[in-house]
């Protein structure tokens, strides 16, 4: 028994030219007719945040924003997303100050192993812009795409309402790279002695 | 900088002015994110060290240490901001230049002998640079030593479909898979095994032959038998349980698929990059495989997206892509779809369990008798001691009059189980918990209060000869007790409501190192060196996967020295620079790393102390670490900044570096098989969960679980509860929702994520988690495991909760809802009514009996709480309750003790038992020397 089922390529797509704007800044490069948007984000525009899970959409890891609305990028062609604006993980924080949703995930535990992470913040991200008060159920309807092997969504769960607090109360995280952003700083003289009756 | 009196080492002359060449390094509390010290929260810090904090009760030797920085606050992982940008690179993240992707061509046949490979039409494919089959990769291995059976590609026969046959490299995907259908095999299809009865009978083509060790002509890879304790006890039971239970095969699950990327270097050095629980394990594999020293190899582990045991096999993706890059001279990048994740599988066994359990009319548990059939899949994997681990992890907490095991696991045609979540234990734990409810309602008493009255007390030993330091155990029941409302709720609840509790008992890490006698090498060694920046970096090589292992080890660390989380550096992503570590399974990392990491802390800190001593004039004895000081106890104006402090260490040695270990002490008894479940802790815990049942459709439904878990201390909470929830979440998809389904003919019929029903947040109830901590004296800091002990107690919680709910002991699971439905229609024709919501509600009726064994669990608490404190300090072995004298060697106890490790012929009479027929079958050793 002799296993011969030669799988003949079919021929090569055309390529044309393909422009978008990720994460605010414009790409134009060469694209296969039938490239997927993941394969093209990945492999082409070099953002590796989106995360390939199962090719199936059933996981939700390669979610990103067109136009602000949450889509999967396995199930998409670049094609179609071929002048719009995407986002990406790598798209929402603003410079070194990272966005509230990506704050509170690392604070209340919505992320473990961090796979998952880059799709459930731009989704989470679009339900704050689009809904800055949700419920619970209307955080749950919002990741019911996206699936989290580590932490039974409860932390991610609440991690989303502590990011809509904090986007509300309009609280920007500090720069990491500049310790000057810090919010009470003290004189370099002043020294700080250890509290109680230690004395 | 304060006036206080003290002898600085940035000397100046009396005019003020700087001496040349000394140079002011700055004020205390230099260093950090933040340039001025934080005040020190007393409240962390022990009373004994001048804070508010209360010592934990019982010996605990790593009080001294605690200044009160890191241990026991809510902590986010070191490593989270990578996640939270993109910016963590994940297996299929890497990407060299000049890179090739490699694709596997895989069996289309179940179990076939391969007679001829032909490469020749692929290797001529324009675009493809190599191609590689079994012929390349002779060599051996598997993740045990004692069972080595794997290949990275097939040599003779293919073992189940998805099985390696050959790869290749290619410039690009497409063309890679175009050449994979160029190559011809010739295949002769042999009959495969599916089930896994079928494996124990005698066969012409044994799915692997092992030469010495093969066991007959059947497939069975090992056998178990074990029996301790007074098995007379369980002759005459007042109330006994007997169920036969079914458990389907699991995969973890992890939303990652295996990626690897192999590239040789110019120095012919091997990397290679990929998300591994156990790099060291790779590291040696791959260095038999390829023939070449270990030292020529270095093992990158990358982000891990997701492991829970599944990604802690040397697995043959990763030889080929390392045999590739080898051929092919450039880096090979190998990406598994998800399909393929189901091929290499490595999940929870599937197995069939009989369990028995016993109760005499005290209400002790006189005996619990467990057969357990696993089924392995085509490779052994970890499989030798999941056979152990589905005897010995269900002896505890319990205290047990007899146990009687018999485990085999067999090898089939199906891709291969492993480690997952929970090793070995889950399942066995599920049907004995469920016994263990059964029991006590025959009884007539509440199975809360059954529990117990029948625990083990701290500082005892279980039947199997563990040595139980710490357990939480009574203080998880009484938490979900209350905060459940257990009392108002149990068997008070409408039909098609329920409430269940069930237990667990897990191993804090494997007692044994199983490559190395832990006499001469230890489990875990850390390094630490600190520079003249003050910052601290740490080597280890501890697998982080996203369970916090950086971050705990970091806040050991931290906690030692007093610095903030900042100016800690972890570097444990490479073989080269990390020392040697057994990586993250067995729930091992925190016990036995962040103790090799307070030791090599410890020792480095002695040396700022001396500094300091040499700087202030104060001996270390009456110093103390602040944040980023360090000060006379009595005055804390006279000080020094740690970075002062460690520059005059640097001065005066050189270099100022540390290292620490950690080996387990000796433990446990000495028969075969003694090794398996040892370990250094045991996690304890208990959950309740609330069920709704639909009794016309089957569909079940968690409402909400009370989940207690004794993880010692609990360094981060917020990472503790991240597990304990997590756990839930991934008990509840198998006793609910998740299987690995089989077809008809054998053929995996759900490999992706759509059939292969995880839960989604909409499925997942409201966990409350409970942490109990009982501060185990050897943990560090007083921690035990939390990573895979909170799983094993939802299932039975859940499966008793349906009982609660409708009447219905499940014997099968995952409970979809054909299945409960069937079992409702069944239960109808049993009571003979139509209409599934007229069946009975179960009520309790307490008999005289609860009260004495109530009576008898409030003795047992303050017995355990005298034990704890070590007011009592009398030895204590399982038995005591059934009139053991633990004075005695066990074996002198009474006629009726046994300890034995093969069967005889009248330990094999019940023909029903499934494992034990794998003791009938002729053993013959040294068969290939025939």
């Amino acid at each position: 028994m002799v296993d011969t089922k030669h799988v003949q390529m079919l021929p090569k797509p055309p390529v044309s030219t393909w422009t978008a704007e990720v994460n605010g800044l414009k790409c134009e490069m060469l694209v296969e007719s039938n490239a997927i948007l993941l394969d093209v984000l990945r492999d082409k525009v070099g953002t590796l945040g989106v995360k390939r899970g199962c090719d199936l959409g059933t996981c939700g890891c390669c979610s990103v924003l067109v136009d602000g609305e949450p889509r999967l990028s396995c199930l998409m062609l670049a094609e179609e997303a071929r002048g719009r604006s995407i986002t990406t993980v790598e798209g929402l924080a603003d410079g070194h100050h990272l966005h509230p949703i990506q704050t509170c995930f690392a604070e209340a535990g919505g992320s473990q192993c961090g796979f998952c992470t880059p799709g459930f913040l731009v989704v989470c991200s679009a339900l704050l812009d689009e809904n800055p008060e949700p419920s619970k159920d209307e955080i749950k309807d919002a990741i019911e795409g996206n699936l989290c092997r580590c932490t039974g969504y409860q932390q991610i769960v609440e991690a989303v309402e502590m990011a809509a607090e904090s986007k509300r109360s309009g609280e920007s995280a500090p720069d990491l790279t500049d310790p000057s952003s810090d919010p009470h700083p003290v004189g370099p003289d002043e020294p700080t002695l250890p509290p109680g009756d230690a004395r | 900088m304060s006036g206080a009196p003290r002898q600085s080492f940035n000397k100046t002359r009396k005019d003020g002015k700087r001496i040349a060449g000394q140079q002011d390094f700055g004020v205390p509390g230099s260093g950090g994110s933040s340039p001025e010290s934080t005040l020190q929260d007393i409240d962390h810090i022990p009373v004994s060290q001048g804070g508010q904090k209360e010592q934990p009760r019982g010996p605990h030797v790593h009080d001294q240490h605690i200044t009160g920085t890191s241990v026991g606050k809510r902590t986010p992982l070191v490593d989270a901001n990578w996640k939270m940008t993109g910016q963590a690179r994940y297996g299929d993240d890497i990407r060299l230049p000049g890179e090739l992707i490699g694709k596997i061509l895989r069996s289309p046949h179940h179990y076939a002998i391969i007679r001829s490979i032909n490469t020749r039409a692929a290797e001529a494919l324009e675009g493809v640079v190599a191609v590689a089959t079994g012929v390349d990769s002779i060599n051996s291995f598997g993740v045990l030593p004692v069972t080595k059976d794997e290949h990275a590609m097939a040599q003779k026969k293919v073992r189940h479909v998805g099985d390696l046959v050959a790869c290749v490299a290619a410039c690009d995907e497409a063309t890679a898979i175009e050449a994979l259908s160029l190559i011809e095999v010739d295949y002769e299809v042999l009959d495969p095994v599916h089930d896994m009865e079928d494996g124990l009978e005698d066969t012409e083509h044994p799915i692997h032959d092992r030469g010495k060790y093969h066991i007959g002509e059947s497939n069975i890879q090992k056998r178990v038998f074990q029996q301790f304790g007074n098995l007379s006890a369980m002759d005459e039971p007042a109330a006994s349980s007997e169920a036969d239970w079914s458990f389907a095969g699991l995969h973890h699950g992890f939303t990652e698929p295996h990626a690897v990327v192999a590239h040789w270097d110019p120095a012919g050095r091997l990397t290679v990059y990929t998300p591994q629980q156990v790099p060291h394990y790779l590291h040696r594999a791959l260095s038999s495989v390829l023939d070449i020293p270990m030292h020529q190899i270095n093992v990158y582990r990358t982000f891990v997206g997701g492991g829970f045991g599944g990604k802690s096999d040397p697995f043959p993706h990763e030889m080929c892509a390392a045999i590739l890059a080898r051929k092919s001279g450039s880096p090979v990048r190998i990406c598994f779809d998800r399909e393929e994740v189901y091929w290499i599988n490595r999940g929870r066994h599937p197995s069939r369990i009989q369990m028995g359990v016993h109760a005499d009319d005290e209400g002790r548990i006189s005996g619990i008798e467990t057969d357990a059939l696993i089924d392995g899949g085509a490779f052994a994997s970890f499989g030798h001691v999941t056979t152990y681990y589905n005897g010995v992890l269900h002896t505890s907490p319990y205290e047990i009059g007899g146990f009687h095991y018999t485990g085999a696991r067999v090898w089939t045609n199906k891709p291969a189980s492993g480690a997952m979540r929970g090793h070995g234990a889950v399942n066995s734990r599920c049907a004995v918990e469920v016994g263990i409810d059964e029991v006590s309602e025959k009884l007539g008493v509440d199975p809360m209060t059954f529990r117990l009255a029948n625990l083990l007390p701290p500082h005892s030993r279980t039947i199997t000869g563990f040595r139980i330091t710490s357990t939480g155990m009574r203080e998880c029941l009484a938490k979900v007790r209350e905060q459940s409302g257990w009392d108002e709720k149990f068997r008070n609840l409408p039909f098609g409501r329920g409430i269940g509790v069930g237990c667990g008992f897990f191993i804090s890490g494997s007692g044994l190192p199983i490559h190395w006698d832990p006499e001469n090498f230890p489990h875990a060694t850390v390094h630490l060196q600190c520079d003249m920046d003050g910052g601290v970096t740490v080597h280890t090589g501890a697998a982080e996967i996203g369970q916090g292992s950086d971050t705990a080890i970091a806040q050991a660390v931290c906690e030692v020295l007093a610095l903030p989380m900042d100016m800690i550096r972890i570097r444990s992503q490479e073989s080269d620079t990390a020392p040697v570590d057994l990586g993250s399974y067995s729930s091992r990392v925190t016990f036995m790393n962040a103790n090799a990491a307070i030791r090599a802390a410890i020792e480095l800190r002695d040396k700022v102390l001396k500094a300091t001593w040499e700087i202030i004039g104060y001996h270390p004895d009456q110093l103390v670490l602040g944040d980023r000081r360090i000060y006379y106890k009595h005055d804390p104006a006279i000080g020094v900044s740690w970075l002062e402090a460690v520059h005059k260490a640097q001065a005066d040695s050189g270099s100022l570096i540390a290292s620490g270990s950690y080996r387990t002490p000796p433990m446990g008894g000495v028969h075969k098989g003694a090794a398996a479940g040892l370990a250094p802790a045991y996690s304890f815990s208990a959950y309740v969960a609330e069920v709704e049942v639909d009794a016309e459709t089957g569909f079940i439904k968690v409402v909400k679980a009370w989940a207690a878990h004794d993880c010692g201390k609990a360094l981060n909470p917020l990472a503790v509860e991240g597990q304990i929830i997590g756990s839930c979440h991934m008990g509840m998809g198998q006793v609910l929702s998740e299987e690995m389904k089989y077809g008809r003919d054998g053929h995996l019929m759900n490999p992706d994520l759509l059939d292969y029903k995880i839960m989604s947040v909409h499925e997942m109830p409201e966990v409350v988690p409970i942490i109990v901590e009982s501060n185990d004296p050897e943990g560090p800091f007083g921690a035990k495991e939390a990573g895979e002990g909170p799983l094993l107690p939802i299932l039975p919680a859940v499966c008793n909760a349906v009982y609660d709910a409708i009447g219905i002991r499940p014997d099968e699971l995952p409970l979809t809802p054909d299945r409960v439905h069937k079992m409702i229609e069944k239960k109808c024709k049993e009571f003979g009514v139509e209409d599934p919501l007229d069946l009975p509600n179960p009520s309790f009726e307490p008999s005289p009996l609860q009260q004495k064994i109530s009576d008898r669990a409030e003795e047992h608490a303050e017995r355990d709480l005298q034990r704890d404190l070590l007011k009592d300090r009398s030895p204590y072995v399982n038995g005591v309750l059934f009139g053991f004298d633990p004075e005695l060697p066990l074996i002198e106890q009474d006629e009726g003790w046994r300890e034995a490790i093969t069967p005889e012929q009248e330990d094999l009479v019940d023909e029903g038992k499934r494992a034990a027929r794998a003791w009938k079958h002729v053993e013959r050793r040294h068969r290939s020397d025939e």
